[in-house]
């Protein structure tokens, strides 16, 4: 396969450090493949190729491991991948209310990136924030919690901005009535 | 010695076998799908699961607790156990689902689970008959399932590779494929992609199956998600004999089976030989079945005018072969053994030109350098290399061999593909008279003057000795024009393998070759020559041949069988890599 992606002597050092932790190479592959998405955006076919190559492991193995995990992307996605959550406690609280009023608003559904590689929207499994349903996370990090349509909209614009949300600390119930 | 008490009964063993494998090995049965002798037990079908307890030692004086009765106390493990992954230690006490309740329970709901969506297409599947799962369902397996929904979709017909379709909806995920690759063969082509219930074996993106033992991985398949592409859809388990025999396509002797219906082989599938090939065998090897059934000589056939052949009768072949032998000196006549013909048909053609008078006896190795892998692939590209040397035929190299045919009037040569293979130019053999024993028809009998047709691996039974020094023989699995299976001893009739009924459906009478044993063959020729030589059976060849060749020393068809094949002495590997 020919490989039109290449790790940067950064990377490559990155990737050293990552190896030497382990007494094997194999256990190296999930963080590698993290130094992959986080450079290329995704980890495609080829971009797996990348990673076996440079550990020395069967692209078998890499391809096995890098499908396992739903946060790995596998396909190109929008800069901001915002998985809203659907499972009981956000499905209860407006979770699917949320994703359709991202869908209408940026005009995809939900498994689809916009034309302009902006946003991907996914519909996720339970991302254990419960306490604060309905929420989101955007690409596999910061969470937006009690979600509203207004509260949607800001995130978009301010993603727009290239502005990542803060991170939010909502408290536990039992933590604010101590406090 | 330590013991063990497997469903109340005590068994002693000794080292540190898995709990399985000796309940297998004593003729018990717990159910199973991903584990494999040869590999890794990662107990991940958990079918195996088994109750299993130890029991209460005093820690200071190593004594057994007795109960109130004089029993010992056991203290079981918390949930069941898979029976493949476990240790045995001493004083072990387990219950199958022969004697627990619980345990038949536990497999049973084990194989509600497996069975979710696992489609109900037994009827359309290859793997029917001799499917794992199925037997399994029958004989452990719910009656019904609870889980009434719509069953997940995964891609069908899948061709990973150039021999291998996998059908992703089958699969129950028990890795034996992935592991064969990553234990066995090395290829590490294979991977178990996606997780959960989309899960499924395949090969990285943009990769192909096409590991050179890729269909072992269909015969270890527990259900009909790898498939064979060649063999798909072609017969069913149950219409075929299945008759032991020998690889061909090689030195090594790979012990295999051949799966016949109506006087075809279907298919090839490794038999198991611990000294040989265990469970395994090249997919290379699988393709001779195309030998024994396609382009077959039937018939002599004798050279008429310029290159054609012409059909002729058993009478003027032999009368035809009597005549140009008797037109000429013994010296004037070169006798070519074969490394892939068997050790009873070149001891045959050796007795009776010796004792018409021919004194040089040769054959030409085919040996590709490289070629072999240290695992069940050898540079020796024939199956009976050793034996024939042992039996007194004299290798003879390209040059001298295309040297002395010039010399020669009358050439007989036993089935070797003298011109595909390269050895010699159809020119080689146009001054000389030819005759070649042939079972196909091909360049080489082609540019021969007269053609008999001789019988196959498939159609005899012969021994063969590997590069090791093993000799081993096949069975005869088809019939002949002369043979039927109700008369030929060493046939089976009907279907005495692993899966059949005693019913018997080969309807077809075609597909029988006009083909004879060499033997025979030079039994008719010594009757016209008025030569004393006279052949029985095969079986009483070998006999033969125990008592007059020494490297054939206490060598019988009775020790072979019962022996799976016997090593040689005098053989040695050195002498083979030359």
């Amino acid at each position: 396969m020919a490989n039109n992606y290449e790790f940067t002597p950064e990377d490559l050092k990155e990737i050293e450090t990552i190896k030497a932790k382990f007494p094997e190479v194999m256990p190296a592959t999930l963080p590698t493949l993290w130094v992959a998405q986080r450079r290329f955006g995704h980890v495609e076919p080829e971009v797996q190729h990348l990673v076996a190559e440079t550990l020395g492991l069967p692209v078998s193995h890499v391809h096995g491991v890098a499908t396992f995990y739903t946060q790995y992307y596998k396909e190109k996605m929008g800069k901001y991948v915002l998985d809203v959550c659907t499972t009981t406690s956000c499905q209860l609280c407006g979770g699917y209310d949320m994703l359709h009023y991202l869908e209408n608003k940026l005009g995809i559904k939900a498994g689809e990136t916009t034309k302009d590689g902006m946003f991907s929207i996914q519909s996720v499994e339970c991302l254990g924030a419960c306490g604060y349903a309905p929420m989101m996370q955007i690409t596999n990090d910061v969470y937006v919690n009690n979600l509203t349509e207004e509260k949607l909209d800001e995130v978009i614009e301010s993603l727009k901005a290239d502005k990542m949300p803060e991170f939010e600390s909502v408290g536990m119930p039992q933590h604010t009535e101590r406090s | 010695m330590p013991e063990i008490f497997i469903d109340g009964e005590r068994y002693e063993f000794e080292g540190k076998p898995k709990l399985l494998q000796f309940i297998l090995d004593n003729g018990k049965e717990v159910p199973f799908f991903c584990y494999h002798p040869e590999m890794s037990a990662p107990a991940n079908c958990r079918q195996c699961y088994v109750k299993v307890g130890t029991p209460v030692q005093n820690r200071e004086t190593g004594e057994y607790e007795l109960d109130e009765n004089g029993e010992r106390v056991i203290r079981w493990f918390p949930k069941m156990q898979t029976s493949c992954s476990m240790e045995m230690t001493d004083g072990m006490v387990v219950h199958t689902q022969e004697t627990s309740e619980e345990v038949a329970r536990a497999q049973k709901d084990t194989m509600e689970l497996i069975l979710i969506n696992h489609p109900l297409d037994c009827p359309i599947c290859d793997q029917a008959g001799e499917c794992p799962l199925q037997i399994q369902t029958y004989k452990y397996g719910p009656e019904g399932s609870r889980f009434e929904v719509k069953k997940v979709h995964k891609p069908k017909r899948v061709e990973l590779g150039p021999r291998v379709t996998l059908d992703a909806e089958r699969c129950i995920n028990c890795t034996r494929c992935v592991r064969f690759t990553e234990e066995i063969s090395g290829t590490h082509q294979l991977t178990i992609s996606s997780r959960g219930d989309k899960n499924y074996p395949i090969t990285a993106p943009g990769m192909e199956f096409d590991d050179p033992y890729s269909l072992n991985t269909v015969d270890i398949c527990p259900v009909g998600a790898l498939t064979s592409t060649d063999f798909r859809f072609k017969a069913r388990v149950w219409e075929m004999n299945q008759t032991p025999s020998i690889d061909i396509t090689g030195g090594k002797g790979t012990n295999v089976d051949l799966w016949t219906r109506d006087n075809l082989v279907l298919r090839l599938t490794p038999r198991y030989n611990k000294n040989v090939n265990t469970h395994w065998m090249p997919d290379e090897a699988r393709q001779a079945y195309r030998k024994f059934n396609e382009n077959r000589i039937s018939r002599p056939s004798i050279k008429a005018d310029g290159d054609n052949q012409i059909k002729t009768s058993w009478n003027n072949a032999i009368e035809t072969f009597a005549e140009k032998l008797e037109s000429v000196k013994p010296a004037d006549v070169m006798v070519l053994g074969s490394a892939h013909a068997s050790v009873e048909e070149n001891y045959s053609l050796m007795k009776l030109f010796s004792t018409w008078g021919v004194n040089d006896f040769h054959f030409s190795p085919d040996v590709k350098d490289g070629f072999g892998d240290n695992f069940l692939l050898t540079d020796d590209q024939a199956p009976n290399t050793n034996g024939v040397k042992a039996l007194g035929f004299n290798e003879i190299s390209t040059d001298d061999l295309k040297t002395a045919i010039k010399s020669a009037k009358v050439i007989v040569l036993l089935n070797d593909e003298l011109v595909d293979r390269g050895v010699l130019g159809s020119e080689d053999l146009e001054k000389p008279f030819v005759i070649s024993l042939a079972t196909n028809e091909t360049e080489t009998s082609k540019s021969t003057d007269l053609v008999i047709p001789i019988t196959c691996i498939a159609e005899h039974a012969a021994s063969y000795v590997n590069v090791e020094g093993r000799i081993q023989r096949s069975l005869p699995a088809k019939e002949t024009k002369y043979t039927h299976r109700k008369m030929d001893l060493e046939m089976s009739e009907g279907r005495l393998d692993r899966y059949g009924t005693n019913f018997d459906n080969w309807v077809n009478e075609d597909n029988k070759i006009d083909c004879t044993p060499t033997w025979e063959l030079m039994n008719n020729l010594a009757k016209r020559l008025g030569l004393s030589v006279q052949f029985g059976s095969s079986r009483e060849i070998m006999d033969e041949i125990a008592s007059s060749v020494s490297t054939f020393e206490g060598v019988s068809f009775e020790r072979m069988d019962d022996e799976n094949g016997i090593q040689l002495t005098g053989i040695t590997k050195e002498e083979v890599s030359a």
